[in-house]
């Protein structure tokens, strides 16, 4: 898995590239870069899985932990281009009514104002 | 008028039902005027054929006798095939009535062959003309007419018997010129019966019998060989035939005891001819007692199976006796009569009958082939394979040690006689028990219990939930997902199912988890080559929601859910509701399920009752309880409270035996526990009945039915059933005295409502009669008595009959008898007032 960071405005963008699993050992995980842009006074994140090839429940963990750390500090973590196969997860177990997943970069974006 | 005063008359001896008193007199008539004839011609077979070729000349006939039965069987199978019934009696009656005047003048020419010709044409004709009466009274008769009606028709028998043993013994000598005359006067009064039989039955037994020609004719070539396999191949011909055989071995043994014993008895020839004469009158006519009087109360007392014993046994302990005597030295002569009147007047009295009943219950294709088979060539068989057997044991006796002299030899056959009856005895017992298997299958199911089909084939839990996917289309996106999801972890989402909730909603289906299971793209992302694996969507889930940081992630919105009540939030509920069902037992946020099943919306409660269902949560156990007061939600929460199993089936035991609870949740209590259908909640469900009022008691006896129905290895107290179901006669009983007495027309509700609880009592004695009795045969015996014809009903009476323990029996047949209502209400009144509950038909306490 990679994970590179960029910035609009005072967005985080986070284009995820690969797989998302539990048996993938990487130097920093997915929750952890956030948390880094957390503690960097960074309140608007957004995780862009174009390039995600496959995520399991360890994955969902990341972005539920990204979440839960990014709201408790007032922040705002948004979803774009998600997988059809996550979103259906995403429907099944609601996550739906808490997550903001977007199919455009641009709308999304939008939606942080 | 004069049918009222012939049955009247006939009651004494005869119980027959109104409009059955001219056939069986004419039955009886029948009988008697083929049996006379015979009796005259049998002494005037044995004179001609002694006094012209002599004793020693016997064995020719008796070969010449067995040898044309098998080509007399031949001819009539296949005459019986091609002529209607009415039409091959009739003419045979013709036919023998113009061989008795033939042999009129063959006597008169002293040819010597004559005497041999007309020997073996006398067994003939009794055979074949015998033979056709029990075939004509099997066609006409259900079984439970003919154990009413046979001792009274079957007398006819021996009152011809005796009347021809006197007119030959008494025109012997004056007037020997008239006997044959006089038997074919006789036959031809026959004749005329017969015809009046015929044009009275008409209809019926012309369909029977058509049926079974059409079905034979079809079949293989009717013949000798034809009806040998088709008895061998049955077991039941097969015991039918074995129990003949075995009868005139043991007869031929008993009646060589006899003649030894007289013999050595009574010296001279006239006082030998003077002593049978007297015995056969004697025996005849105590036979012909015993068959008016005693043989349809003993079949009616001991049903088939027990009459079936009594023979056997009878000659067992008089054999028994005759051996035990000649071991003694003592005088066998009283002995020997003894036994051998109780052989000849029972053989041709209680035995004839029970076999002629034992036929009665076979396919009339099958009767046709092997009734004449057995009766006619077997029947000569057996005399002669005893002859045989007598033979070799008279051989061997001299060579057998202690049996020098007459008695030893007596012992010696009285052990075999002994031996014999014992596998006899035992045939009996097989044939008694093939015959309930028999009765059994002669009743048809008349239709299926809806009840029990839409639980037994019917996936309710899959047609529910399909709905709910189906339904869920239109209100909510997630919910739909979330039913579709169900559809798959319950592994139900057939190619056919999804055929039936696939739909052309775009905007829908670009949404939903549907869109992934029809055929075009959802345009839902980037396109992937992704696959949607039921497994792994499945596991996956399941980890998901196992996650702690989900139940944090969820549980701030759930909360939030749980407490909107405003308008149209409770889509949003119903999903809440939902995905708790696919948490974890014990994830936090299950908790939250109480407060969605207590929610004031039915559809919110019914998803949290279906979640519960899936958790099995004990603390939710009150509140699904609470719920089967709601007449919306009552079902769910049975289904739900069904799937907690075994472990709450003390707990709706609790609720059932719990006086001070309202009756309809009580009721509820039981229905659960029949759908838990285990034995400790049929043992829960029976130990209520006990004391069980009315409303309650039927809910109960409807519980256990279905746990009947559903596990056949439930066991059921019969301490417990057995006085319930005395309970539910008495109820009957009452309702219908009531209904009697009340003299209201049917119209008003009273009467109706009176007729429904009639009709609702006998269903649940029936019902609890299939929790100790085979379910099955109860089953089809109630159908078969509400709905069948006149002969199924029968059949249901006889099958009762042959079932249920005397006990049982005497309190039932009262009501379901096939009597007339005064008859029925007298019967009810007398057994209230049995039980203690009522006057009696005379209006005794």
């Amino acid at each position: 898995m990679r994970i590179a960071a960029r910035h609009k405005n005072d967005i985080v963008i986070f284009d995820i590239e690969g797989e998302i699993k539990r048996s993938d050992i990487t130097d920093m995980t997915l929750h952890q870069l956030v948390k880094e842009q957390l503690d960097g006074g960074k309140r608007k994140i957004l995780l862009n899985f174009e390039a995600v090839e496959f995520i399991d429940s360890f994955g969902v963990g990341e972005i539920l932990a990204s979440y839960i750390s990014t709201h408790n500090l007032g922040g705002k973590l948004k979803l774009v281009k998600i997988s059809k196969k996550l979103f259906l997860i995403f429907q099944v177990t609601m996550l739906t009514k808490v997550l903001d997943i977007y199919e455009e970069e641009d709308t999304a974006l939008k939606s942080f104002f | 008028m004069a049918k009222n005063r012939l049955r009247s008359a006939l009651s004494h001896v005869v119980d027959l039902k109104p409009g059955e008193e001219v056939l069986a007199v004419f039955l009886f008539l029948y009988f008697f005027f083929i049996t006379s004839p015979y009796y005259i011609i049998k002494s005037l077979r044995n004179a001609s054929y002694l006094s012209g070729l002599g004793d020693e000349k016997l064995p020719l006939a008796y070969f010449l006798t067995a040898i044309l039965m098998g080509f007399i069987v031949t001819f009539h199978s296949r005459l019986q095939v091609r002529l209607p019934r009415s039409r091959l009696i009739i003419l045979s009656l013709f036919f023998f009535f113009s061989n008795i005047v033939l042999f009129c003048w063959l006597f008169g020419q002293g040819w010597k062959w004559v005497p041999v010709v007309f020997w073996v044409w006398a067994n003939i004709f009794a055979i074949v003309l015998v033979t056709q009466f029990w075939i004509l009274v099997n066609d006409v008769f259900n079984p439970r007419e003919a154990k009413r009606m046979i001792g009274f028709i079957g007398s006819g028998a021996q009152l011809g018997a005796i009347l021809g043993g006197v007119l030959a013994g008494v025109l012997a000598r004056k007037a020997p010129w008239l006997l044959l005359p006089l038997a074919a006067g006789m036959l031809g009064l026959g004749i005329l019966v017969v015809s009046a039989i015929f044009k009275r039955q008409g209809q019926k037994t012309e369909e029977i019998d058509r049926e079974a020609r059409d079905k034979v004719a079809g079949s293989t070539k009717v013949g000798f060989r034809d009806a040998f396999q088709t008895t061998r191949q049955s077991p039941y011909l097969l015991l039918l035939a074995g129990i003949m055989m075995v009868t005139l071995v043991v007869s031929t043994l008993i009646d060589w005891q006899f003649n030894s014993i007289v013999s050595s008895s009574v010296e001279g020839e006239s006082n030998l001819t003077s002593f049978f004469g007297f015995f056969n009158a004697g025996t005849m006519f105590f036979a012909f007692l015993f068959q008016l009087l005693l043989t349809s109360p003993v079949i009616k007392a001991f049903r088939i199976r027990g009459a079936l014993l009594f023979y056997p046994l009878i000659l067992f302990l008089g054999t028994g006796g005759i051996g035990l005597a000649a071991l003694a030295g003592l005088v066998l002569l009283v002995p020997a009569i003894l036994i051998k009147a109780s052989d000849k007047s029972l053989a041709y009295s209680l035995n004839q009958s029970v076999r002629e009943l034992l036929y009665i219950p076979i396919s009339p294709e099958q009767k046709y082939k092997t009734k004449i088979f057995i009766d006619m060539f077997l029947n000569r068989f057996a005399k002669g394979l005893g002859a045989v057997i007598l033979a070799v044991l008279l051989w061997l006796v001299p060579r057998a040690p202690g049996t020098q002299g007459g008695e030893g030899a007596i012992r010696y056959i009285s052990l075999i006689v002994l031996a014999i009856i014992a596998v006899w005895v035992f045939l009996n017992f097989l044939i008694g028990r093939e015959y309930s298997n028999l009765v059994k299958a002669k009743l048809e199911k008349q239709y299926e219990r809806g009840d029990l089909m839409v639980t037994q084939r019917l996936d309710v839990d899959f047609t529910k939930l399909v709905f709910d996917t189906v339904e869920s289309k239109n209100r909510s996106s997630l919910l739909y997902a979330m039913n579709l999801f169900d559809l798959i972890r319950q592994d139900k989402l057939t190619p056919e199912v999804r055929k039936l909730i696939s739909y052309r909603a775009d905007e829908i289906r670009a949404a939903s988890l549907g869109g992934m299971f029809e055929q075009t793209e959802t345009g839902l992302g980037p396109k992937t080559e992704d696959e949607l694996s039921e497994d792994v969507l499945k596991k996956e889930v399941q980890e998901i929601m196992n996650l702690d940081v989900y139940q944090d992630v969820m549980k701030g919105y759930l909360e939030r859910t749980v407490a909107d009540k405003s308008a149209g939030s409770h889509v949003a509920r119903m999903e809440a509701a939902k995905v708790i069902g696919f948490m974890g037992p014990r994830a936090p946020l299950v908790g939250k399920l109480e407060d969605l099943l207590e929610d004031e919306s039915p559809d919110v409660s019914r998803y949290a009752i279906q979640s519960a269902a899936v958790l099995k949560r004990r603390v939710d156990v009150p509140v699904l309880v609470r719920k089967l007061k709601s007449p919306a939600l009552r079902e769910d929460a049975i289904d739900a409270l069904r799937k907690f199993g075994p472990r709450i089936a003390g707990t709706m035991a609790d609720y059932l035996a719990d006086r001070s609870e309202e009756i309809e949740l009580r009721k509820t209590a039981a229905a659960v526990l029949a759908a838990i259908a285990t034995q400790e909640a049929a043992d829960y469900l029976s130990w209520e009945l006990t004391g069980a009022r009315d409303t309650l008691a039927d809910e109960i006896i409807d519980a256990l039915d279905r746990i009947r129905s559903s596990d056949s290895r439930v066991r059921f107290a019969e301490e417990i059933i057995k006085p319930r179901i005395s309970k539910e006669i008495r109820l009957y009983c009452r309702n219908l005295v009531d209904l009697h007495d009340g003299a209201k027309p049917l119209e008003e509700m009273d009467s109706r409502s009176k007729e429904n609880k009639l009709a609702g009592s006998l269903w649940n004695i029936f019902k609890l009669l299939g929790l100790i009795y085979p379910q099955e045969d109860m089953i089809k015996a109630y159908q078969n008595l509400k709905v069948g014809t006149k002969d199924s009903t029968a059949y249901s009476l006889e099958l009762l009959d042959n079932l249920l323990e005397k006990e049982l029996r005497e309190v039932i047949f009262p009501v379901v008898e096939d009597l007339s209502l005064e008859e029925k209400v007298k019967r009810c009144r007398d057994l209230l007032a049995g039980f203690g509950g009522g006057k009696d038909s005379r209006g005794r306490d």
